[in-house]
């Protein structure tokens, strides 16, 4: 179809506001436009200029006008005549595909929707492959990698999944490949042809070694750089096609969209580290305050047992200076074993340790609560399961996930008579099943679905709403998962199952 | 008030109830305990102390839900009571705010490790207001 025969609106509707005129219509000069639906400038989507003055009426915005628009015989023309590659927006412009109105929103829905899926992850990983599998779709690529800059001297490294294998890609950040140009210019490079026949001669090259591991030949290329806040390039993302065609500027627009979201999960998994590292400061201040109720207790008895026995030496009373010997005797024991607990458990001294024992790490954890539950009012019990050991798992992690676990029952307990039982189940070949559960308050299926929303806390004053969201991190990194039971007013079962190392 | 104060030490744990009874004794006070504040509860009209000695955690009844009862009943509510606590900060802000410690209306508040001189000095002083 050549374009001599299709009409634009000023020559269908023999409009008054055409080239000749002497006020032209804002989609007779619109060159941003041209060329869409065959037209000359925005001759054929008029309909998304703003204040065309159709009828002899200004129009307004597309969703002012849309109705009239949609009625009107040449709309109804154009998109009979363009079949399959009618463009409702200029957006869609170019973009590779048939794109037809309902793909056109579509696809503005999915870039709603990785956005926010990106505000439910905290796995930048998952979120990365979220990201390129998106513009894989929305490019027509058949490739899209992620790659971030690393180590001294900042090298780029992607990975991809080739048959179901993760393949890792390291490039240097210099002018010897696309990628590499991209990050080192901060600049977009999109390369049309790459068989040759157009090739410029300033272009960046565009490294093969890359395709021979593969095993395809790449035809068109684009790479635009991800930048952070603060505007420093902190990696590349990429989209290759073997077909024919090439990537258009609507593709480098939508990348661009995608390079900012990388950008976005990068900072927010920085920012994570952080406030983890923060949660765990915070636990060791949750500890210490545990163990200063601890010790204050055992002063306590110290103090009045060394009152007594002093007194009782005045008085020549044996029988009071025996008594309280053997408190005395009984307190200082209890505060040898108080230290052995802390040096043995603290976390950080098991730093990415395995352990090979789940009943003694339970069992530990939970004498460790003892004291604490004694204090609370709170009756915690436990059972360990047989065959649950020896297992492999990492004991820095599963502490952790212990401790913010019995921590959260007991917040949840009643002000009397709480209970809190902790139990392990060997639960398959390779799984393992820990489980914390309290008679305390309970949750609504509402407050069940905020439960691992960061930063939701329902602890007013103590809780950084970080604890059940780190749970869920160590278990996913076990490949396992959480199952809860709760009703409100009755309590709740946290069953954590993972997978040994 | 009778030189022989009977004084009820409510606190769950034993040696602590001990000391505490130990200190007393020699002082001329009579001294029951009771290991929680519902045991202490079912004992107050038995026994009918004169000045109650409470921990504040225990299992049961704890000790600012025994004392709010305490206040409560027009036959007990003049007697005083000394809360003794070792509780971390940590605690009171979830399940004790201070709130309760203003309710609970108790007539003195000693922290732990609470030195038994003290702990004498206070109770003396309360009994000859």
């Amino acid at each position: 179809m050549s374009t001599s025969v299709k009409k634009n609106c000023w020559q269908q509707l023999q409009c008054n506001h055409g080239p000749k005129s002497e006020n032209p219509c804002p989609a007779v000069v619109d060159e941003t436009s041209n060329g869409v639906n065959g037209g000359k400038n925005a001759g054929r989507i008029c309909w998304s200029i703003p204040n065309t003055p159709c009828f002899d009426e200004i129009m307004g915005r597309f969703d002012e006008k849309r109705e009239i628009c949609f009625a009107c015989d040449f709309f109804q023309l154009v998109k009979r005549e363009e079949g399959e590659d009618f463009h409702l927006f200029k957006l869609a412009q170019g973009v590779k595909g048939s794109h037809k109105l309902h793909d056109t929103i579509s696809q503005m829905e999915h870039l709603f929707s990785i956005h926010e899926r990106l505000h439910s992850h905290f796995d930048l990983n998952t979120t990365i492959r979220e990201i390129t599998t998106a513009a894989r779709r929305i490019t027509g690529a058949q490739r899209s990698i992620v790659f971030l800059l690393k180590g001294d001297p900042p090298r780029l490294y992607g990975e991809f999944r080739l048959r179901g294998k993760v393949h890792r890609v390291s490039i240097g950040v210099d002018n010897n490949s696309a990628v590499g140009y991209a990050a080192a210019n901060n600049e977009v490079v999109n390369l049309r042809d790459l068989s040759g026949e157009f090739m410029s001669v300033n272009q960046p090259v565009f490294n093969r070694s890359f395709d021979k591991q593969i095993n395809c030949e790449t035809h068109s290329f684009l790479a635009v750089p991800v930048q952070s806040s603060g505007e420093m390039v902190i990696g590349v993302i990429t989209a290759a096609n073997a077909k024919k065609g090439y990537f258009t500027a609507d593709d480098e627009w939508f990348m661009r969209t995608y390079a900012t979201e990388v950008a976005l999960a990068v900072e927010k998994q920085k920012f994570l580290h952080q406030s983890f590292s923060a949660l765990r400061l915070a636990s060791i201040g949750e500890t210490v305050a545990g163990l200063a109720h601890c010790i204050k207790n055992i002063a306590h008895a110290l103090r009045g047992s060394s009152y007594i026995i002093k007194r009782a030496i005045e008085a020549n009373n044996v029988r009071d200076i025996r008594a309280a010997w053997e408190i005395l005797d009984r307190h200082i024991e209890s505060l040898a074993s108080l230290s052995l607990d802390v040096l043995t458990y603290d976390p950080a001294a098991h730093k990415g340790e395995k352990g090979t024992s789940l009943n003694d790490l339970v069992s530990h954890v939970v004498h460790l609560f003892q004291e604490e539950a004694r204090a609370r009012a709170i009756s915690l019990s436990m059972e360990l399961g047989d065959k649950v050991d020896p297992c492999s798992f990492n004991a820095r992690n599963i502490y952790r996930c212990l401790v913010n676990l019995i921590t959260n029952a007991f917040d949840a307990c009643p002000l009397s008579e709480g209970l809190v039982a902790v139990s392990t189940k060997r639960t398959g070949a390779r799984e393992l099943m820990i489980r914390v559960s309290d008679n305390g308050r309970g949750m609504s299926d509402k407050g069940k679905a905020e439960l691992f929303e960061l930063f939701k806390t329902t602890k007013t004053g103590i809780g950084t709403g970080l604890g059940l969201p780190t749970v869920a991190d160590i278990v996913k990194e076990h490949n396992g998962r959480i199952e809860i039971d709760s009703k409100l007013g009755e309590g709740t079962s946290f069953r954590i199952y993972f997978q040994e190392l | 008030m009778p030189s022989k104060a009977k004084i009820m030490v409510v606190e769950d744990n034993i040696d602590e109830s001990k000391l505490i009874k130990m200190a007393l004794e020699p002082e001329g006070y009579e001294v029951v305990t009771a290991m929680n504040g519902k045991e202490a509860k079912e004992k107050m009209d038995s026994e009918k102390p004169n000045f109650i000695v409470l921990d504040v955690m225990m299992p049961e009844m704890d000790g600012f839900h025994f004392c709010s009862w305490v206040r409560s009943q027009p036959e007990y509510q003049k007697i005083p009571v000394v809360l003794l606590t070792g509780v971390a900060e940590h605690i009171y802000d979830t399940k004790y705010p201070l709130k309760g410690v203003m309710e609970a209306d108790a007539d003195e508040y000693l922290e732990k490790p609470v030195k038994p001189e003290v702990l004498l000095k206070t109770i003396s002083k309360l009994i000859k207001k």
